[in-house]
């Protein structure tokens, strides 16, 4: 399947490897199939690339990399729709955002990935944390949740 | 807008599969129960417009802006959160 995108050109994405998130993702709900692209020049980044919309794709990473006391609590509400029989089958990612010059992580409402089923959800997740937790080198620890 | 008075404990029904019960009134704080499918999400309306907002700011970062994130990246391997493994492109 082929992709024209507005910021890797054109990509080539095998069919089986397209992520499907029936219910969109908030703001972008008209987006529902998605290619996660490794960035070629940074191996903590990815790429959520739309299928639909190639000007379309959000920079994502693995939370615990950045933030190692990330635990996320998940209502079983918000995860049943991905039809997980096992946890080792979840990828777990956040979206990467900016404010002024800082990038930010929305741990708020992480992605998770069903790797098996290839199929994709945005959660909210449980208690207090932060839609723009700002990365910075002075590592800060997080609000324990409610 | 439907407007309905309801007392603690007393619910309201949305199809035939929502229930919305008053848990808890004090003061100005209202505590609802809300009982619906797995399929229905419920959310905090301004919690999802915040997430909405976000993610249509978040799709108009571009490669340049999010190289350095690397910076702040600790060791990789952390079980269940491990990197994505996808095509390279």
């Amino acid at each position: 399947m082929r992709i024209n995108t507005s910021r890797f050109g054109r990509i080539e994405v095998d069919a089986a490897d397209i992520l499907r998130f029936p219910s969109g993702l908030p703001g972008l709900e008209d987006c529902r199939e998605w290619a996660l692209l490794a960035d070629s020049e940074n191996d903590a980044l990815g790429w959520l690339q739309s299928v639909s919309r190639g000007d379309v794709a959000l920079a994502v990473v693995c939370p615990r990399r950045f933030v190692p006391d990330y635990q996320v609590r998940i209502p079983r509400s918000e995860l049943s729709p991905l039809a997980l029989t096992d946890m080792r089958q979840a990828q777990v990612v956040v979206v990467v955002g900016k404010t002024g010059t800082t990038l930010t992580l929305n741990l708020k409402a992480p992605i998770v990935i069903n790797l098996e089923a290839r199929t994709g959800r945005q959660v909210v997740a449980s208690g207090e944390l932060p839609l723009h937790y700002e990365l910075s080198h002075h590592r800060t620890t997080l609000k324990k949740s409610a | 807008m439907l407007v309905l008075s309801r007392q603690r404990d007393e619910s309201i029904m949305i199809g035939d599969n929502i229930v919305v019960t008053i848990v808890d009134i004090r003061g100005d704080k209202v505590r609802l129960g809300i009982n619906a499918p797995p399929e229905i999400p419920v959310h905090r309306q301004e919690v999802y417009e915040a997430i909405q907002r976000e993610n249509q700011r978040a799709a108009r970062l571009e490669p340049g802006d999010a190289q350095g994130i690397s910076r702040f990246a600790g060791r990789g391997n952390d079980g269940p959160t491990r990197p994505p493994e996808p095509p390279r492109r």
